[in-house]
């Protein structure tokens, strides 16, 4: 067995850099007591089993009160947590992991093997129903190899299962567990008190197995159903931190007195598709012209203003900073080359087609910013914008010609090409169907080679920019607000994983 | 006891002669300074709507990315919005918009509650009662309420708003016609036209539609100051006219996002929906002393 | 002399509007005593209401006194402050309106308003109060006035609302009483117990009264002087024997001459109206304000405005040719008008009426209906029999509630009849309007009572005339359009006014748009439903003799309804008397004022207030009220009122009909000679006159 690096560069440097957190830590003399209080303003939180949760509010308040097996830090790195390290072995289908000592739950019973196996058991199980059970399908047995290690067996390589094991989901509970919302985890906060509609209170869990975590003596998770009034609270003292919020908040925070304000982003993106299976999209010349058509730093610059990341029509943003290819670009906008590439097309007179948009976000805007930025290039948008109910309801969004759809951000970003580009992937709303690009997912899906994946996804990338079925104008961004005073806040993409116990007091 | 009941001056009531009526009633309207502000003003929109296209110095999708979220200036009255747009023109553009949303709509409703309302009034019996119980029962939810209830099931657009002016006015105009119906089929000249062997048609449209029509324009002038307000509100709740539609009600909801950063961009739409719902309520106002219809 | 009680000085007064001051009343001087009672008499707008409310200071926010004074008791009104005026309403002054419903608080019982009147003004302790409501209620002959003490308004009749009114009046002891036309929304026999009151009442409290009224006979029976006002201005004033035996003023003549006596008829004395109408306050004439009506002007009337004489000390009159018309050296009568022919009436039948029963359902609530409760009717006309014979004219007199207009209604087929038969020509009709022919359209017209609501405002003239021959006559648009000017010349209306609207019209233009209209189809039969009760009397006779015209000339039978039994004299050849759905007493027209009478007829004929100062009437009054149709009386319908009540036989059975020789039939239990020995005529005339 040898401890097999995944992610080259990424993991080369941050591992090293953890283990010295850690020494660096412990040499100032461990058990510093926890101190301080941070309040957090968040919507209300509805479910609270790990299995079922989530919202924002309850991957954070599960992410404070459960561990995960393996995380992910800001960087998109995987990184160790319950399990001290892990080894694969040479086949790519046997996980082990050998688990950090002297864990203990809240109840005070003791971490074992068993515990990580019954959570994931329960999770895959697809008797259940949970979400995670397609996630896991490819698992074909989780064992307890040791008192304190557990191993998984795959039926097939999958060179991202460590970020499927860090799934928002995949929380370790105790397997005496009998009402899995009773907040009984091995977690750096246990939960003192929880008002629903109010707050939820956590306190320092003292016997947290990670030395130095948690900082805060407490943390209070205060509800609220408005953005504006999370922004006002913050604003007033009432809160110290707000995360996730509309840009024109975002905006009125800055240079505020006494506010730090982070945004970056995340791998979320609003996607713009034309489908390429009937006119006009059957047509590679549509679709180009459209890309021709489009102008995305100005639409970066209103619907988002400024904030986020200038998309280049792949899924694979910035954040994965493994696979981004900055080298590649999609084309700058030409309003001339796009008219002809139309006329060439057949579309000399223009060509007149109905946008579908969700009625959310930003989705409205960046319809009607399509709208007049094709209008010069003599492409007619009639705009219709739909409930979300309605847009995706009875898989209507998967019919339409031509619309927009939101995505979220994903832990990898095979994850997109898999669900939403390849030959009959179940949510390919472009109903693309391309040889090579399904070759190159399929070997960037598999190869356990990192350099080849590199390549892989470097050439999907330009694929996609080229003649893709889709125009992704840019990347969300994640905002967050904290009072000064808070030290060791990372915004995370998903704001919800952001980590509470690396946060301290100044 | 007031004198404008004094039999004396029963004789020296003004009867001006035919086609110089609308003249003499143009006059009368005007004595009052509110009702003539409310002509004014009721004009000048109007105007806008019309002349609205040519009279825009922007188009109404136009972004203009430079000028994104700026105050309102010389080159942009009323400032521009988040997306760069120009919001005087888009005010200007949006009134066509609800003059045609709730002038439409108003238009229909009327035309069609009236039919109603004089057939149900002046046939009587059970067919005016099953519609007459079935608009209370439609009148016994607030408007605002039957509208939502209505687009839930059509789905938000223009189309199922014009829908819905028309579905939620049509029983309150046929009451109104109804009752004037009611007081007005007694009338001698009614039984007279009978006895001169008039057809039931004829005494509807003929000798009853006249009486009907000074709380026929009161009524429709009202009923497109709350069309207009129907509309706006349906927009500002989402479920009426869709972006990027410059409709008022819908600038009013997308720029309360925005609110902290282009407030002008909210002032302006709203103004526009109170300044002409006022004006039209004001000329309503005007229309009902006019002609003295009673509420 | 003494002070007068009342003194108005020059007085002018005016409205604001928006055509500028209207002048409602201009320098009128008149005098009232103590205890006199002064009639005021004139047509719409003649300035008699607007005087009425400046003496009372009563003129609204828009009417004010231009020049000269009122003075009560020798005070300025006009420089009393509030609470002096309050005192004068409270005490000096009472005011009795025509609309008694209206001055009356709904929703306070009739013995509080009318305690709060007599607790103005005295200092006496409840039960004492009490017992004066009683009193006061027992005065104005209120039957069981402790019941009608606590009764609301609405739950006692229009007659006894007018008596709790002038119980409320009596209640401030005033010493002037300002009636307002107080009798004029009451039927006939009520109206006559109220005057009754009225006279004894200003007899016995020696209290004052100004009485305004168009009623001609009223002002004869009630009032000691009378004033004739004619557009804002006073025209005559005299002591009333004096008004009546020689009028000076030719409008004084003119008002007189348009009502028909008791007795007179159209074939012997015909009315003569007074022409043209009265001139709008914007608009009037520089000269003398008559001169445009008056068939005695001359050159002088046109250019200069006469002065108020004194011919007797005793005499006012605003006339340049009082003194030849004193003399007797020229008459304002006018001789235009010929005594309209009445052709022998062909015998045949041309409408026959059999067991006519014409019913409205009273409307149930809901909860009745549920419960099962039968469904109950008003039997507004029952069991009627009637005949009319071609070119025959029928008068039907009665009150309200005797179902005369119902009877109409049903002929026509405005309102469905529950039961009978109607034939006409030969024809028997369908009972509802909409399942007659086009013919039987033609064939019977009707003219209805309300001028105001007879044609559509928003209809031309020419429109509304055109559409019967249009719809009746079979004309097309061209043919009907070339008739209207020849009808409106039928009715004496220029051709010109084909374009205007109903608006522009005066009444009387209005109804004879509508006669003409009537008379368009050439009806066999035309029913004219009280046509002229709407009408000013100057008005009224020149239409009453326009039917009775068009009618010879067209060859048509009329049913002529009307309250008034002189009106109904003056124009029928057969009279019908109708009491509670049912005929009482029918006959030629010439013998109705002549024994015997049916005890109703008797009543009716005593009621009516002649216009003649000099006539003798019997004082015969009803008591009670006419009982509803809802639950009519059993056996003879007027037994519960009956004078001539004879006992169990008139609860018991439905009375006989009992013909005289010369052709009168009497629906009565009394044989007819007992009734010819029992009475005696009504009406004597004292020899002068007619």
């Amino acid at each position: 067995m040898t401890t097999h690096s995944i992610f080259g560069r990424a993991l080369n440097t941050a591992l090293p850099a953890i283990l010295l957190l850690g020494l660096v830590l412990s040499a100032c003399g461990g058990a510093a007591p926890a101190e301080g209080t941070l309040r957090v303003a968040f919507q209300p939180l509805v479910q609270t089993d790990p299995a079922t949760i989530s919202s924002d509010t309850e991957v954070f308040v599960a992410n404070a009160v459960y561990d995960y097996l393996v995380d992910v830090d800001p960087d998109s790195n995987v990184v160790p947590r319950l399990a001290t390290e892990w080894d694969i072995n040479d086949d790519g289908l046997t996980y082990t992991f050998p688990l950090a000592e002297g864990v203990s739950f809240h109840d005070g019973s003791a971490l074992t093997a068993e515990d990580v196996v019954w959570t994931f058991d329960r999770l895959r199980d697809p008797d259940n129903g949970y979400p995670t059970a397609d996630l896991y399908a490819n698992i074909t047995g989780i064992e307890a190899t040791g008192e304190l290690e557990v191993t998984f067996t795959l039926d097939q390589t999958n060179p991202f299962f460590l970020y499927d094991l860090s799934d928002n989901h995949a929380l370790v509970m105790s397997s005496d567990t009998e009402d899995p919302s009773d907040f009984n985890g091995t977690g750096p906060f246990v939960v003192e008190s929880y008002s629903p509609e109010d707050r939820i209170l956590l306190t320092a869990n003292d016997d947290y197995f990670v030395d130095g975590q948690p900082q805060l003596a407490t943390v209070e998770v205060i509800f609220f159903s408005d953005e504006n009034a999370m922004v006002d609270a913050l604003r007033g003292g009432q809160v110290d931190l707000v995360m996730r919020m509309s840009t024109p908040l975002f905006e009125s925070l800055q240079g505020v007195d006494g506010i730090t304000t982070y945004n970056i982003p995340t791998g979320g993106f609003d996607l713009v598709r034309l489908r390429a299976d009937r006119e006009p999209g059957n047509d590679p010349r549509v679709i180009q012209a459209m890309k021709l058509a489009t102008d995305r730093a100005a639409i970066l610059e209103l619907v988002q203003q400024g904030y986020g990341a200038v998309g280049n029509d792949s899924p694979i943003g910035p954040i994965f900073d493994a696979y981004h290819d900055d080298g590649v670009q999609a084309p700058e906008r030409d309003v001339e080359a796009a008219r002809a590439l139309l006329a060439e097309a057949g579309y000399e007179d223009g060509l007149d087609l109905t946008i579908h948009v969700p009625n959310s976000g930003g989705r409205p805007d960046l319809a009607a910013v399509l709208q007049d930025q094709w209008a010069d290039a003599g492409i007619n948008l009639e705009i219709s914008v739909e409930p979300e109910e309605v847009y995706y309801g009875e898989n209507g969004w998967l019919e339409v010609d031509l619309g927009i759809t939101g995505w979220g951000a994903r832990p990898y970003p095979q994850l997109y090409l898999d669900t939403m580009l390849v030959s009959g992937a179940v949510w390919n709303e472009s109903h693309f169907s391309d040889e090579e690009f399904d070759a190159l997912a399929a070997l960037a899906g598999s190869t356990l080679d990192d350099q080849e994946r590199i390549d892989a996804y470097s050439q999907i990338q330009q694929l996609l920019a080229e003649r893709g079925p889709v125009i992704i104008p840019y990347h969300f961004p994640q905002f967050a607000a904290i009072r000064d005073g808070f030290t060791g806040f990372q915004l995370e993409a998903f704001a919800g994983r952001t980590d509470v116990h690396t946060i301290g007091t100044e | 006891m007031t004198t404008t009941t004094n039999p004396d001056l029963a004789s020296e009531s003004a009867a001006p002669v035919r086609g110089q009526r609308w003249l003499v009633s143009l006059r009368a309207l005007l004595r009052n300074p509110a009702h003539t502000a409310g002509l004014i003003i009721f004009i000048l929109f109007l105007l806008i709507a019309i002349f609205g296209p040519m009279l825009a110095p922007y188009g109404v999708n136009e972004q203009i990315v430079e000028d994104a979220r700026q105050a309102p200036s010389a080159a942009h009255w009323f400032g521009t919005d988040r997306l760069g747009r120009d919001v005087f023109s888009r005010v200007l553009l949006g009134a066509r918009d609800i003059f045609s949303l709730a002038g439409l709509g108003t238009l229909v409703a009327v035309l069609v509650g009236t039919s109603l309302g004089l057939l149900s009034g002046y046939r009587g019996g059970l067919f005016d009662e099953l519609l007459m119980r079935f608009f209370d029962s439609l009148l016994s939810l607030p408007a605002l309420l039957l509208a939502l209830l209505l687009l839930g099931t059509l789905g938000p657009s223009r189309q199922s708003v014009l829908l819905v002016i028309i579905v939620v006015y049509i029983p309150i105009v046929a009451r109104v016609v109804r009752s004037v119906v009611l007081s007005v089929k007694t009338r001698g000249y009614i039984e007279a036209a009978r006895v001169q062997g008039e057809s039931s048609a004829r005494i509807l449209f003929r000798e009853i539609l006249p009486a009907v029509l000074p709380a026929l324009a009161v009524e429709a002038a009202l009923r497109f100051s709350y069309a207009i307000f129907l509309a706006s509100s349906l927009g500002f709740l989402g479920v009426g006219v869709q972006p990027p539609s410059p409709d008022w009600g819908l600038m009013v909801k997308e720029a309360r996002d925005n609110v902290s950063q282009t407030p002008w961009a909210l002032w302006f739409p709203a103004g526009a929906i109170s300044i002409l719902v006022i004006a039209v309520n004001l000329l309503a106002d005007g229309l009902k002393t006019l002609f003295r219809v009673e509420d | 002399m003494a002070v007068p009680l009342l003194q108005l000085k020059d007085l002018s007064v005016a409205y604001r509007s928006r055509r500028g001051a209207l002048r409602a009343v201009r320098d009128l001087s008149l005098e009232i005593a103590k205890g006199q009672t002064y009639g005021l008499v004139g047509e719409s707008g003649s300035g008699k209401t607007t005087l009425a409310l400046a003496v009372l200071n009563y003129l609204g926010k828009d009417g004010y006194i231009e020049s000269g004074q009122v003075l009560f008791e020798g005070a300025d009104m006009a420089a009393l402050d509030e609470a002096g005026l309050r005192a004068l309403w409270q005490g000096g002054m009472a005011h009795v309106p025509q609309n008694p419903f209206t001055a009356l608080n709904p929703s306070m019982r009739i013995g509080e308003q009318v305690a709060e009147a007599i607790a103005l003004n005295s200092e006496i302790d409840a039960p004492e109060i009490e017992t004066r409501v009683l009193d006061l209620l027992a005065q104005v002959r209120l039957p069981d006035p402790a019941r009608v003490a606590r009764a609301y308004p609405h739950e006692i009749s229009g007659g006894q609302q007018q008596r709790v009114i002038i119980a409320i009046a009596l209640g401030r002891q005033p010493s002037l009483l300002v009636l307002d036309e107080p009798t004029t929304a009451l039927d006939v026999t009520t109206e006559a117990v109220v005057l009754d009151l009225l006279r004894e009442l200003v007899r016995d409290r020696d209290t004052a009264a100004l009485y305004v009224s168009h009623n001609l006979g009223v002002v004869a029976g009630l009032t000691d002087r009378v004033a004739v006002l004619y557009a804002s201005e006073l025209v005559e004033d005299a002591p009333t024997k004096e008004l009546y035996r020689q009028p000076l003023h030719p409008y004084t003549r003119g008002l007189l001459d348009s009502v028909p006596r008791l007795g007179q008829r159209k074939d012997v004395k015909p009315l003569q109206g007074i022409e043209g109408q009265i001139p709008s306050l914007t608009d009037l004439p520089s000269g003398c304000l008559f001169a445009p009506r008056c068939p005695l002007a001359i050159d002088q009337c046109w250019e200069e405005r006469p002065p108020l004489d004194h011919p007797t000390p005793d005499r006012r009159v605003r006339c340049h040719r009082w003194p030849e018309i004193l003399a007797g050296e020229v008459d304002a009568g006018r001789d235009a008008v010929e005594p309209i022919q009445v052709e022998d009436y062909q015998p045949e039948t041309i409408l026959t009426v059999e067991q006519l029963d014409v019913q409205y359902p009273i409307q149930r609530s809901l909860a009745d209906v549920l419960a099962g409760e039968p469904a109950r009717y008003v039997q507004v006309v029952d069991q009627l029999d009637l005949r009319i014979r071609s070119r025959e004219t029928l008068g039907v007199v009665g009150e309200s509630g005797s179902g005369k207009s119902s009877l109409a209604r049903a002929l026509i087929g405005l309102v469905a009849a529950e039961g009978g038969e109607v034939e006409l020509l030969g024809v028997q009709l369908p009972a509802r309007l909409d399942a007659r022919s086009t013919e039987t359209l033609a064939h019977l017209q009707m003219v209805f009572q309300n001028p105001e609501e007879a044609l559509n405002p928003y209809l031309t003239i020419a429109e509304s005339l055109r559409r019967p021959l249009r719809n009746l006559r079979g004309m097309s648009y061209a043919e009907a359009q070339a008739m209207v000017p020849q009808l409106l010349e039928s009715v004496r209306l220029p051709a010109e006014y084909a374009r205007r609207l109903p608006g522009q019209l005066s009444g009387g233009e209005k109804q004879r748009v509508a006669i003409a209209r009537a008379f368009a189809t050439h009806p066999d039969l035309l029913l004219a439903d009280e046509p002229v009760s709407a009408l000013d009397v100057s008005v009224q006779a020149n239409i009453l003799n326009l039917l009775a015209e068009l009618q010879n000339e067209h060859d048509t039978a009329m049913l002529f309804i009307a309250h008034d039994i002189a009106v109904v004299g003056y124009l029928a050849d057969r009279i019908a008397v109708m009491y509670l759905g049912q005929l009482m007493q029918q006959g030629p027209a010439e013998i109705i004022f002549d024994p015997p009478y049916h005890p109703y007829t008797e009543a009716l004929l005593s009621a009516v207030p002649p216009p003649d100062p000099f006539v003798k009437q019997e004082h015969i009054r009803l008591s009670g009220e006419v009982p509803s149709a809802a639950d009519p009386p059993s056996g003879c319908p007027f037994h519960t009122r009956c004078p001539r009540f004879l006992g169990d036989i008139c609860v018991e059975q439905e009375p006989p009909w009992r013909e005289t020789q010369d052709g009168k039939a009497i629906y009565c239990h009394i044989p007819i000679e007992e009734l010819q020995a029992a009475q005696s005529p009504v009406l004597r005339f004292n020899g002068e006159g007619d």
